[in-house]
């Protein structure tokens, strides 16, 4: 029970074998107040949504909405030992989330035919994939852009680390391979377990990462169209995306994919509003871009899970169309500079400067959390935040105009995992050592996620290159939406081993080394 | 007292108890631990619903 930051013992809060934790921290009391504010915001937030009789509906016809009860669980899991400016960034960030994706929930039931069953709601609304760049929507605002894949499978597993496992065992069941990413997988699986909300006038989807995406997408596809009919545009973005030669192809995508959502919703490509959603990206890109100067210092700030999830959300589903995360920028910025110019640290040591790369276990998205805490290792940015930091055409002029169709596909190119797990050598090997000495890392955490061949297949290169410049590299296995295959502590006894045999060193905080969280959320 | 009075006093006296109950809850994370008891019923009641299931 602590005010100084780094005072508690975080493993003491943890139940062995238990789901939830015994109790909240106390952090201070402005931080306490600050928190149990915050809390009950989210409360309201929750009691928002299920006041309508259609969302109590969906909350007993879809499995996954049961991994909603653990909201404030996921919350409390990114704020852990947060004091301050750092406390509020995340509640800034996290609580603005919730609410969009509370938004999204209440959308997907409204035109949802089997809860809400509003036609004309579902006539204006385009579904597209969880993993793709929404840039083809930001020119039209009279449509509703909606995942169902977001918050069935992606959100699901941030709540909850099982919720992923009985969709994968379906997906499996009807003789998916076991092999492929279980992202993708589960995803197919709500699909085959006709447990995705049906609505929509046409749906995109988009080539986005791996071969996974592609087999999960032609299963949901196959379903929307052939039994729901619901029209759906494959857009397929160019995977050598630094190269000149690709980029006219992939304007051209992005015409045929405005052009297929104009035919099927009636609506026309709104160019003022488009160049006004670039103006909100190139300011997000911006304030992104000052975070991670930050994090270049001896006083990163926007760092950790704070950093990777916003931008996930804030780069890739959001795309400039919602203006209160310009809002929640700008409070973030000023947030970090208050701290950064009172030299505040957000654990009492750091010990090592890191460089997350890979991509994150997702059901223990607060690993970035537990490496602070337990042994000072300050995760200054990860592969998934390097996105781009092109500046985007916003005053509308006819020459702006087609250049805008070249941005739009650039970034999609470029979305978030994509724009490293594919396009060559460099941006996924080369550039994770330029950003080393650019961010003064003395150490790599490199997440191998165990059925992503796109980054498996390099696994040598990294370690030749680490032995190579002397950086200590720590190999972290994990199966992305699959715990039961390596679990949460199958990963922290990964960075034990290694920072106990080799960095010979001891754990800031003892009693985060173990924890029994199998059965937590 | 005054009518003002009793009612300022009333009012205080359920601000109080709304922050004593609702930072109970808080505190000692009772809102999990009733959500997490919720979870397990929740499930079996989905096991039991018929759905169109095929590739």
């Amino acid at each position: 029970m602590a005010k100084k930051v780094g005072a508690d013992r975080f493993g003491d809060f943890y139940i062995d074998g238990g789901k939830v934790r015994k109790r909240r921290e106390w952090r201070g009391f402005s931080d306490t107040m600050y928190d149990y504010s915050r809390w009950l915001k989210i409360m309201m937030t929750l009691g928002k949504f299920v006041m309508k009789p259609r969302n109590v509906k969906a909350m007993l016809r879809y499995r996954w909405m049961a991994n909603y009860l653990a909201v404030p669980m996921m919350v409390d899991r990114h704020t852990q030992g947060l004091r301050g400016e750092y406390l509020r960034i995340c509640h800034e960030e996290q609580d603005l989330i919730i609410d969009d994706v509370a938004k999204l929930l209440d959308n997907l039931f409204r035109g949802d035919r089997r809860i809400g069953n509003d036609e004309e709601f579902s006539k204006k609304v385009v579904l597209v994939d969880e993993n793709e760049m929404t840039t083809v929507m930001m020119g039209f605002p009279n449509l509703k852009c909606l995942s169902r894949e977001t918050p069935s499978t992606y959100v699901s597993v941030l709540l909850n680390q099982h919720a992923a496992e009985y969709y994968i065992d379906v997906a499996q069941e009807f003789g998916l391979a076991g092999d492929v990413c279980p992202m993708p997988e589960a995803e197919a699986g709500v699909s085959i377990d006709d447990d995705a909300p049906v609505l929509g006038a046409c749906a995109l989807q988009c080539n986005t990462t791996c071969d996974g995406s592609l087999l999960g997408n032609g299963v949901i596809s196959r379903r929307l169209e052939k039994e729901d009919g619901i029209p759906v545009f494959q857009l397929a973005a160019p995977l050598r995306h630094r190269e000149d030669d690709v980029q006219d192809y992939a304007a051209q995508e992005i015409k045929n994919a405005i052009a297929f959502v104009e035919e099927h919703t009636g609506e026309k490509w709104d160019w003022k509003h488009y160049f006004e959603c670039a103006r909100r990206v190139n300011f997000a890109t911006q304030c992104r871009q000052e975070w991670l100067e930050m994090n270049r210092t001896p006083y990163p700030q926007v760092f950790g899970s704070n950093l990777a999830l916003y931008t996930e959300t804030n780069y890739m589903a959001i795309c400039g169309k919602i203006p209160e995360f310009e809002t929640a920028d700008r409070r973030i910025t000023a947030l970090a500079r208050k701290a950064y110019e009172k030299k505040k640290m957000a654990a009492k040591e750091y010990r090592h400067r890191a460089i997350i790369w890979g991509v994150q276990s997702h059901y223990y998205m607060d690993f970035l959390v537990w490496l602070l805490n337990c042994w000072g290792i300050v995760p200054l940015t990860d592969m998934l935040s390097m996105v781009s930091t092109r500046v985007l055409k916003e005053e509308d002029t006819p020459e702006n105009r087609e250049t805008a169709y070249y941005d739009m596909a650039w970034l999609t190119e470029n979305m978030i995992m994509r724009n490293r797990t594919h396009g060559g050598y460099k941006v996924l090997l080369d550039e994770l050592w330029e950003f080393v000495e650019m961010f003064n890392a003395d150490m790599v955490i490199l997440w191998e996620h165990i059925s992503c061949k796109a980054l498996d297949g390099m696994h040598g290169m990294f370690e030749e290159k680490a032995r190579e410049k002397g950086i200590p590299l720590i190999w972290v296995q994990h199966d992305l939406f699959d715990p039961r295959i390596i679990s949460r502590q199958g990963v922290r006894d990964q960075v034990n081993t290694y920072m106990r045999t080799v960095m010979n060193e001891e754990p800031i905080d003892p009693s985060l080394e173990v924890l029994h969280d199998e059965q937590s959320w | 007292m005054s009518k003002p009075l009793k009612i300022f006093l009333k009012l205080l006296l359920a601000v109080l108890g709304f922050f004593a109950v609702t930072f109970t809850v808080y505190i000692f994370n009772l809102d999990m631990k009733l959500t997490a008891l919720i979870e397990p019923i929740l499930l079996k009641h989905y096991d039991r619903i018929q759905k169109d299931t095929h590739l």
